[in-house]
């Protein structure tokens, strides 16, 4: 019998390799933590004292591809403003936090930022869920809460909402998002009209009213429903409500998703059920590039349609800037860029507005003027503020993944400016 | 804060000379506790407070259930969660607004423990990994019923009333509030730690079949400290969630907070009042500090990762024990080993040298279970 | 209707062979070192992460890969098992499994997220999108073979542990360790390799799981509760009962999907409670041995 090893040494090997493991971590946590927390450029030095904005975002947990994407948005935008001079020619200094996508965390930082680190300017979190406790704490203090994320009704009916007024979304408003594909329908002769539809939806406020809002809507114009169900967001397997949804064979699929592995996984079970919808749009997914084509393939991504306010070939010279520096930078395609990204850049844009307007970081003054029915521009298009804090400016598009899963193109409404012809039926699925 | 080791099986210990400066220190904790809003009163710093208040509460309740019976919880999240959602709901539908919200606390408390009697009597019927198992499938259950019920507000949740009081002052309420439930519960663990309730608990714990044998009822025992610990939590999430004034599916059923509470327990020393506490005011805080400090996420979750592992393995035993034995060991150093007819002194030898697995029984004398389990050591 | 339900069914035999898979791995852990592996979930998601890898840069089948992903995986299980687990002891050595096997998934996580990023992965093969037309039913190739892939490794290890000396080293310890020791056999190695073994099969189930679903280092989170109602429902330690109650569970799940999908994951673990009230060893599980 091989002699019993004595616990001493073992649990020495445990502890060491946890050390250096722990030492490890560290080292490389001070060496490159430095390199996400601020942006300022130092080419034009200014004796005005910089303007400081502080955000959570949620860089990892369950948000954070998107939370990525949005830190690019913030920074770029950043760096672009010191660029040109900084506003009123002071220089921005960006500040982000770390949530791990926890509400709890959201709180601690906003906390940190107004409080200890005394920034003049916030930025919203990403996602609705976490934009409501990020509030009740920016609210308190005074501050406004610009943000790009928050667009589910919970957000602006939120009691801090309601009591101060200061949360402002600079994207469209969700609840609009499927009108154009709803007119689109509308439009077709009843003989071309497609005659069934099916609404999976995930369990999330983002995504929900949307497709019950077209659903509504679609059966109004005669178009049956033969599938309207609601699916756990963390499920771990879409593959058996996505096989109801092939068996009922239904001409239409609005899909109430919110990231691309719902997208993909109703896809590829599609797939394999050799169905293939007449239309097939999607509430988000489809519209985070590059991120979407490498999971589902080009081929596949033909004829997917996905609702927005933004997408990279916005004719729109702000946009397209925009839109070559992201490439520049951080490589691939126009069409590869995160919508996340025009978003952020945009929530930048419209507080550098309001600060140039009001002359200052004054808060309230900020608040008010926002609320003043100014119409303000971003790289998304126009943005004017309900009391409520909507963007009632926005309008919503319609796009479409065209070229052979390519081209990120505009479809819907089809007589706006920059819209191409949609692709009216899907192309069967190509492995 | 180290615990005499044969108090528990006496019962009541008479005041002495070491008793008197523990209550001084004590006192002097509090103290520091009343003041800290006053001595800093930084947002920044009593948000951190508030925080770290309610885990202290969390870990110590959890701690009177699972560190003392044997039985790991991982589902006290349901009680906390629907304490949460209790004030919430009440709140929404009572049309409760402002100050008074508070005074629906107690519902929470009464929540969770009536969530614990059916939870508990389910439960408790299985051992060890079975049970494990079982309170995170309830857990689960809890999680996914409040996605999909409409008066928990489905995937939107529940707002809390907003409190229109100046920032610089608004989370004080909130801190004095958190520290009288930690305070309380404190206490608490602390009376069931001395009672003859607490030994029937640490009875089961280290050989339930005997502990029946010698006539106590164990399923009895368990779900009381199993509903005590779930009023608390309940109430705690409560406060927790009038902080934060919301609450939804992930943030108040969340999977992870379990396993953070066992940290917590676990590091400070399980089965001891102290442990809990101890450990809830490193790792609450810290994780807290660490995320926005080290902002580079990644890094930060294989730091924490390090940082656990070092803790359970440097400190096995939880700090609150190790630290007490390192005393007793410097003050019992050239003195004879063995004082008279002490039945603890079986720890003296141990400290020798972690040999057997015998030094890991503090108290109480080692049973024919541990060292049965003793054995199964892989 | 009819047809809906027989869909399902088939869906859930054939979603149930993926996570018995993942779960017999998990299984064979508890039952020989009788603890809970938190970092299971994770280890799925790392074996997906290495046969994405295998596939993207160096354009190696899936099936192939497993052939180097599994004895890698094996590897890493038995470091992780001798380094970290092996030390801990005592009474509380419950709560430490559980706090190291929780850290050990942190760390892992944090490597992925450092090395790979926080887009999401799908490992894609012409079998994965194609399927066979059976009875009028579309039953996916990545399915079947994954299913196969299932029962083949289920047989090994029966094969494993009940026609070889390792095997009966294996039975003897899960049956009684300390005896096991007094007839001489090394309990330190056998838990090592069962650790990797456990691991490694891990890899095949991290595989399939890849292919049929989009993840990223965030998905071990899901999947772990899962796996844990699965095994304590199967009976702990019983490989065969790990692949009766992943499929149970999953077609299960599939016929409440058609009625309401949300509720179908609240199917699951109530099913998992009810049963555990009538035979709290679950299906195939030996009755308690052990004191608490």
């Amino acid at each position: 019998m091989r002699p019993h090893l004595p616990w001493l040494p073992s649990r020495t090997l445990a502890l060491v390799g946890a050390a250096v493991l722990a030492a490890s971590a560290v080292a490389a946590c001070s060496s490159s933590s430095s390199s996400t927390t601020s942006t300022s450029s130092t080419s034009s030095p200014s004796s005005k004292a910089p303007i400081t904005i502080g955000a959570s975002l949620s860089l990892t947990g369950d948000f954070s591809a998107d939370g990525q994407a949005y830190q690019k948005g913030y920074e770029l935008w950043a760096h672009d403003v010191n660029a040109h001079g900084g506003i009123m020619g002071r220089q921005v200094k960006l500040t982000i936090l770390n949530d791990n996508s926890s509400p709890t965390q959201v709180d601690t930082n906003y906390t940190t930022l107004i409080s200890s680190d005394h920034v003049d300017l916030v930025f919203g979190p990403f996602s609705s869920l976490l934009t409501t406790p990020a509030d009740s704490v920016v609210a308190h203090y005074g501050y406004a809460l610009v943000e790009g994320a928050g667009g589910a009704p919970t957000v602006f009916d939120s009691p801090a909402n309601e009591a101060d007024h200061n949360i402002f979304d600079v994207s469209l408003p969700i609840k609009d998002e499927m009108v154009p594909f709803v007119n689109y329908i509308a439009s077709l002769p009843p003989s071309q009209r497609p005659k069934t539809a099916a609404y999976p939806m995930a369990d999330d406020p983002f995504a929900d009213p949307p497709v019950q809002l077209a659903q509504q809507e679609l059966q109004a114009l005669g178009v049956k429903t033969v599938y309207s169900k609601i699916f756990p967001e963390e499920v771990a397997d879409y593959k058996a409500p996505a096989d109801d949804v092939a068996a009922s064979g239904a001409q239409i699929v609005v899909l109430g998703s919110t990231d691309v592995p719902t997208v993909s996984a109703f896809m590829q079970a599609f797939e394999q059920q050799h169905y293939t919808p007449k239309l097939f749009i999607a509430a988000a997914g489809p519209d985070q590039g590059a991120a979407f084509i490498s999971v589902v393939g080009k081929g596949n991504a033909e004829g997917m349609m996905v609702p927005d306010g933004w997408y990279p070939g916005y004719d729109n010279a702000a946009s397209k800037a925009v839109v070559n520096e992201y490439v520049a930078k951080y490589g691939g395609t126009p069409s590869g860029v995160n919508a996340d990204v025009a978003e952020a850049y945009s929530v930048g844009q419209v507080m550098a507005q309001a600060v140039t307007a009001t002359g200052g970081t004054d808060n309230a003054k900020i608040i008010a003027y926002l609320h003043s029915g100014v119409t303000l521009t971003s790289v998304q298009g126009p943005v004017k503020f309900d009391s409520l804090g909507e963007n009632g400016a926005s309008a919503a598009f319609v796009f479409q993944w065209q070229d052979g899963g390519t081209e990120f193109n505009q479809v819907l409404p089809s007589s706006a400016a920059g819209s191409v012809p949609i692709i009216a039926t899907k192309p069967a699925w190509t492995s | 804060m180290s615990e005499s080791p044969g108090a528990g099986l006496r019962g009541r210990s008479r005041l002495g000379g070491p008793d008197i400066v523990r209550i001084a220190f004590l006192v002097a904790l509090l103290a520091v506790a009343l003041a800290f809003p006053v001595l800093f009163p930084s947002p920044v710093a009593t948000n951190y407070g508030v925080f770290t208040l309610v885990f202290v509460a969390v870990a110590s309740a959890w701690n009177v259930f699972s560190g003392f019976s044997g039985y790991i919880s991982l589902g006290h999240a349901v009680f906390f969660g629907s304490g949460a959602y209790a004030l919430g709901i009440a709140a929404r539908d009572w049309h409760v607004t402002g100050v008074a919200t508070f005074g629906l606390l107690p519902l929470s408390a009464a929540v969770g423990a009536l969530i614990a009697v059916p939870f508990g009597l389910i439960a408790l019927r299985v051992r060890r990994h079975t049970f494990i198992v079982i309170t995170i499938a309830v857990f689960f259950i809890f999680q996914l019923m409040a996605y999909n019920f409409s008066f928990t507000g489905g995937s939107t949740g529940v707002d809390a009333p907003f409190l229109p009081w100046p920032a610089a002052t608004y989370n004080n309420p909130f801190y004095y509030i958190s520290l009288g439930c930690a305070v309380g519960m404190i206490a608490l663990a602390w009376l069931i730690r001395r009672s003859r309730f607490g030994l029937q608990l640490r009875a089961i714990r280290d050989d339930e079949d005997r502990a029946r044998g010698l006539g106590v009822h164990a399923m009895r025992v368990k779900l009381t400290a199993f509903v005590i610990s779930a009023a608390v939590t309940g109430l705690v999430g409560a406060v927790w969630f009038f902080y934060l004034t919301q609450v939804q599916p992930p943030s108040g059923f969340d999977p992870l907070f379990d396993l953070s509470v066992v940290l917590m327990a676990f590091l400070g020393g399980l089965g001891t009042v102290a442990g809990p506490v101890l450990g809830a005011l490193i790792i609450e805080p810290g994780q807290l500090y660490l995320t926005v400090t080290f902002t580079n996420g990644y890094f930060s979750e294989i730091l924490l990762g390090a940082l656990f592992l070092v803790a359970v393995l440097l400190v096995p035993r939880g700090i609150i024990p190790t630290g007490g034995e390192y005393l007793r060991r410097l003050t019992t150093r050239g003195r004879s080993a063995i004082p008279a007819a002490n039945p603890a002194s079986q720890s003296a030898p141990a400290s020798t040298g972690p040999r057997s697995d015998e030094g890991a029984m503090r108290e109480g004398g080692a049973s024919k279970g541990a060292r049965r389990r003793a054995g199964k050591a892989l | 209707m009819a047809r809906e339900i027989y869909q399902a069914i088939v869906d859930g035999i054939l979603i149930g062979g993926v996570y018995a898979l993942m779960a017999v791995g998990l299984t064979l852990i508890f039952g020989v070192l009788d603890i809970i592996n938190i970092a299971q979930g994770i280890m799925v998601i790392l074996g997906a992460y290495l046969s994405y890898e295998l596939a993207a840069r160096l354009h190696i089948d899936l099936f192939v890969g497993l052939l180097i992903t599994v004895p890698a995986m094996f590897v890493i299980g038995v470091v992780i098992q001798w380094v970290f687990i092996r030390p801990l002891r005592g009474r509380e050595r419950t709560s430490m499994t559980l706090l190291v096997t929780y850290a050990v998934a942190l760390i892992i996580e944090g490597i992925l997220y450092q090395t790979f990023g926080a887009d999401d992965r799908q490992l894609s093969a012409s079998y994965v999108i194609s399927s066979v037309h059976l009875f009028g039913f579309y039953l996916p190739y990545i399915y079947l073979y994954g299913f196969a892939l299932a029962l083949a490794l289920v047989a090994a290890l029966y094969t494993l542990l009940y026609r070889t000396s390792f095997g009966r080293s294996v039975r003897a310890t899960m049956q009684d360790e300390t005896a096991a020791r007094l007839v001489g056999i090394d309990t330190n190695r056998v838990a090592a390799i069962t650790f990797g073994i456990g691991v490694a099969v891990t890899a095949a189930g991290g595989m399939v799981y890849g292919a049929t679903n989009a993840f990223d280092p965030n998905s071990g989170y899901d999947l772990i509760s899962r796996l844990l109602a699965i095994i304590i429902l199967g009976g702990l330690g019983s490989i065969g009962g790990a692949l009766a109650a992943s499929i149970f569970m999953l077609t299960l799940e599939s016929l409440v999907d058609i009625w309401q999908p949300t509720w179908a994951i609240v199917v699951f673990y109530a099913a998992l409670v009810l049963v555990l009230l009538i035979k709290p060893t679950g299906f195939f599980g030996r009755q308690a041995v052990r004191a608490q």
